[in-house]
């Protein structure tokens, strides 16, 4: 990590530099997400899921984001 | 250093680069690992390419002993000083139109794609970095280029889009103006702010699911995890540069097609469709002429500039106009026009005289307020005193103290309260409003403050004009 940087870049925003970095980034994304995406369908590997740091709790924010867009969608 | 020297107080985010004003020079005081990445910059064939074309302000290393005992602005003290080329007159991004923020946002990206391909980048990307001479954008902040790291996303990519990008989104896509946004918030609109002012039809405009509605989302949904964790992850995954070259060039073409359709308003046909005569108009021309022609040179401000046809003619002598006006659209259009003729002089700006740029954020000191950024040598105050009078209802004595207190010689001309454009004004209002708007009391007010060097009634006999200096 930089210590020196004086402006915080946002980890939202250093996410989607990753996403809209065209065919180079779809690479680098799928290593960033891949493994995430793959835990959130691999429902039958509970224990793995658990041993994520990030598992319960990003389970739930993902249910959050899929109520959020039902209700856009609405 | 003479010891007048004071520490800009627009410059202290980066603590490795500060900005100290002093006389006639603008110093830059780098502290160790500043002048680092400055001599990664001086090393490369980038700067000297960029200062003969225009895009960065004039630079060169001086002695570190030019600091003298501001050196300690920095931690651990000056390990490297740079004198900047001066810019006529300071100006920010909540007083240009469109079409400066968008040529500031582009110049902005143009470095970033020169810096990527010279190993380096920019630490911040914000439109502050930016000034104009005349229509010319030019990236002041030297500072901001630093070495790259290849494994890390751009850390100013979320700031140009808070301070760039959406103002710019929000007139081209929803017509609404930028300035008070950026005037209300030196740090910009953030993404989710942004997200809210677009409709979901918005979304399947250029940029908008891109780089408001997915930013947004991301932002939200990454909210607890720590920058230090994201930058680690992504460095795991082999982040490379080539990733933001593809983003900057992305929001490049994006800036680039944006356009404002401009409504006609009342003053962009101004000219054409105006009550004067073509009598009037050369006897106020000539008028013009003669009085910017007695003391050439300096700094001369147009306010309620129009179309600039007057900052043109003080242009012929002035070092520097600054041409005001609060119509949003007639500054576009006088813009573009001086962008196509490389103006170098005349700067034009969005400023309503009744409400003026205030100095703004840290102690009210980091933007300046519009009156400390230099004051004229010489005011043109045409067509205006009866809008800033009438319209905004300032008293015209309280008007001509302002006007005093600036201490420049002024030509005010005075639409008497026949003149067509006066009663328009006055039609709406109860009769016997705005008393105070007469000729005889302004000629008493007017010789109260000033001394009155020359007294020209125009042909058609509705319109005084007078060059005037502060008495006393």
């Amino acid at each position: 990590m930089d210590l020196f940087a004086y402006l915080d870049p946002g980890s939202g925003s250093m996410l989607l530099q990753m996403l809209l970095g065209g065919i180079a980034g779809i690479a680098v994304s799928i290593k960033m997400f891949g493994k995430r995406v793959f835990g959130a369908l691999a429902f039958w590997k509970k224990d793995e899921e658990k041993a994520e740091p990030e598992g319960p709790a990003g389970k739930a924010e993902a249910e959050d984001d899929q109520t959020e867009r039902v209700k856009e969608t609405v | 250093m003479p010891a007048d020297a004071t520490t800009e107080p627009g410059s202290f985010r980066d603590r490795d680069s500060r900005v100290v004003v002093a006389d006639d020079d603008v110093l830059r005081v780098l502290s160790e690992r500043g002048a680092e990445d400055w001599h990664a910059l001086a090393g490369s064939p980038l700067l000297e390419r960029l200062i003969a074309e225009g895009k960065l302000v004039g630079t060169e290393e001086v002695d570190a002993s030019a600091a003298g005992p501001a050196a300690g602005v920095v931690e651990g003290g000056a390990a490297a000083v740079l004198r900047h080329e001066r810019v006529p007159f300071v100006s920010y991004p909540y007083e240009w139109p469109f079409g400066m923020l968008r040529d500031a946002a582009l110049l902005q990206l143009d470095l970033e794609l020169s810096a990527l391909d010279a190993g380096l980048t920019l630490k911040d990307a914000t439109p502050y970095n930016v000034q104009f001479r005349g229509s010319e954008p030019v990236f002041i902040d030297v500072g901001s280029f630093e070495r790259l790291r290849e494994d890390e996303p751009w850390a100013g990519y979320r700031q140009f889009c808070m301070l760039n990008l959406y103002p710019l989104l929000l007139q081209a896509y929803r017509d609404v103006p930028f300035q008070p946004w950026l005037r209300g918030s030196l740090d910009g609109i953030s993404p989710r702010e942004a997200a809210g002012l677009f409709s979901l039809r918005d979304r399947l405009r250029r940029g908008i699911f891109t780089h408001v509605a997915l930013h947004a989302r991301l932002e939200r949904r990454y909210e607890e995890r720590e920058g230090g964790e994201v930058k680690r992850d992504l460095k795991k995954a082999r982040f490379k540069p080539e990733l933001i070259k593809a983003n900057v060039q992305r929001l490049r073409k994006l800036v680039a097609r944006l356009s404002w359709k401009a409504g006609d308003t009342a003053w962009t046909g101004y000219r054409a469709q105006n009550t004067y005569s073509d009598a009037d108009d050369a006897a106020k021309a000539d008028f013009v002429r003669a009085a910017a022609a007695e003391r050439p040179g300096g700094l001369a401000w147009d306010m309620g500039c129009n179309d600039g046809a007057y900052s043109r003619i003080a242009a012929e002598q002035a070092d520097t106009v600054v041409a005001f006006d609060s119509d949003h659209p007639t500054v576009e259009a006088l813009y573009r026009s001086l962008r196509e003729q490389c103006d170098q002089r005349i700067l034009p700006l969005v400023v309503n005289l009744a409400d003026p740029s205030p100095g703004l954020g840290w102690r009210g000191r980091e933007r300046r307020p519009l009156e400390d950024r230099g004051r004229p040598d010489l005011v043109l105050a045409l067509a205006l005193v009866h809008h800033v009078s009438i319209t905004a209802n300032v008293p015209l004595a309280e008007f001509l103290d302002w006007l005093h207190g600036l201490g420049a010689r002024v030509v005010i001309e005075f639409p008497k309260r026949e003149d067509p454009m006066v009663r328009r004004l006055l039609s709406g209002k109860r009769e016997g409003s705005n008393a105070d708007y007469d000729l005889a009391v302004f000629e008493r007010d007017l010789e109260d403050r000033f001394t009155v060097d020359r007294r020209e009634e125009l042909p058609s006999g509705m319109r005084v004009l007078y060059l005037v200096r502060p008495a006393g």
